[in-house]
């Protein structure tokens, strides 16, 4: 590599060199350049000089209150946060419940009818007739719970 | 002296407690990194958006997002590196979300500093040398506002926060050689802005 090229070289690293994001091998190459080469130097030296500038810039002042309203968000969204899961699990044990109701009258029916209750061909106490029926009324049911609380929640959170 | 307070082997400690007892829903220890963060994390917010109002609202959404995602949290990594990624990925969504604008798009933040005459205190022999730093780091600042968001960013988070460079790319999500180049880019963007403003200087 040529004077010039060197130099060149050396020069595109001056930049990094004052954000100290040289590694150890360019920052020895830049230093030896520099011991022989005056501009080199100082355009180093104004580098730094941006180096030392951006340290020192003025300081944005903080909004008032930052702190105290992001706390407030904070309280608020744990509280939004406990709700979500509350909600959640009443829908959970609402759910289980319905399942235990439609078992426990599946076989009170059995017993009542003898195991036969033929509606439009269909026998409604056959096991799989029956948990399907319940099923497609379960969901119906949480559906219905779930759109009710998000409209809720909702307008819990207008309201804050 | 934020980044000395961060540095200390107590401080790093009592930082570590704090990350614990965050995991724990611990609203004081919430209230205490907001309080060590908040010069840092909004000052790095507003030199990204530009815009207080956009930095303000940012500050309090990364926080909500660190109470959501804490639980997550590796213990093992950087807090403050988590902390300026989960700001950066949201400043991203909030620059998606707007439509038309880009990454470098963003408004000319209002002036909200007094004059630089006021830092002129009569009878104080310093006090021009401190009038002629702070015109200077006025300028290199508004230099710095004219220069594209990614480049704002590297420069706000290796010299102001005095972050390593292998935390700005887990900060940016890029690679350590891309951290590189946008650094001397932003460098020779921004001293050709400071010519560009005071022709024939040398130096800032």
């Amino acid at each position: 590599m040529s004077e010039h090229e060197s130099h060149e070289s050396i020069a595109r690293l001056l930049p990094l060199a004052a954000a100290g994001a040289l590694d150890i091998q360019e920052q020895r190459r830049l230093e030896e350049h520099a011991r022989e080469c005056l501009v080199c130097r100082r355009e180093l030296e104004i580098w730094n000089g941006y180096s030392q500038g951006l340290r020192q810039l003025p300081q944005p002042p903080i909004p008032a209150q930052l702190m105290e309203r992001t706390r407030t968000r904070l309280v608020q969204e744990r509280a939004a946060a406990a709700e979500r899961r509350w909600d959640e699990l009443t829908l959970g044990a609402l759910a289980l419940f319905a399942w235990t109701v439609g078992l426990t009258f599946w076989f009170v029916a059995r017993i009542v009818t003898g195991g036969e209750l033929v509606v439009m061909g269909a026998n409604l106490v056959r096991f799989g007739t029956w948990s399907a029926g319940s099923t497609v009324l379960v969901w119906m049911t949480a559906a219905v719970a779930a759109i009710a609380l998000g409209r809720r929640r909702r307008e819990l959170r207008r309201a804050l | 002296m934020i980044l000395a307070a961060t540095m200390n082997p107590e401080a790093f400690s009592g930082a570590q407690d704090a990350i614990a007892r965050m995991r724990r829903g611990d609203p004081d220890a919430f209230a205490a990194m907001i309080s060590r963060y908040q010069h840092r994390l909004y000052r790095y917010l507003l030199r990204l958006v530009r815009e207080p109002a956009a930095a303000d609202d940012l500050f309090q959404q990364t926080w909500l997002r660190v109470m959501e995602k804490i639980g997550r949290y590796d213990a093992r990594r950087n807090f403050e590196s988590w902390l300026f990624s989960v700001a950066h990925n949201l400043a991203i969504d909030a620059w998606r979300g707007k439509r038309g604008e880009s990454l470098d798009d963003a408004g000319d933040a209002g002036d909200s500093g007094e004059p630089p005459s006021a830092k002129l205190r009569t009878g104080d022999p310093d006090a021009l040398e401190r009038l002629l730093d702070f015109e200077r780091g006025a300028m290199l600042a508004a230099c710095m506002h004219e220069l594209p968001a990614i480049h704002r960013e590297v420069l706000t988070l290796r010299f102001e926060e005095d972050m390593k460079l292998e935390d700005i790319a887990e900060v940016a999500g890029i690679p350590l050689s891309t951290v590189k180049s946008r650094l001397k880019r932003a460098l020779e963007g921004l001293r050709a802005a400071m010519d560009a403003r005071a022709p024939g200087r040398k130096g800032i």
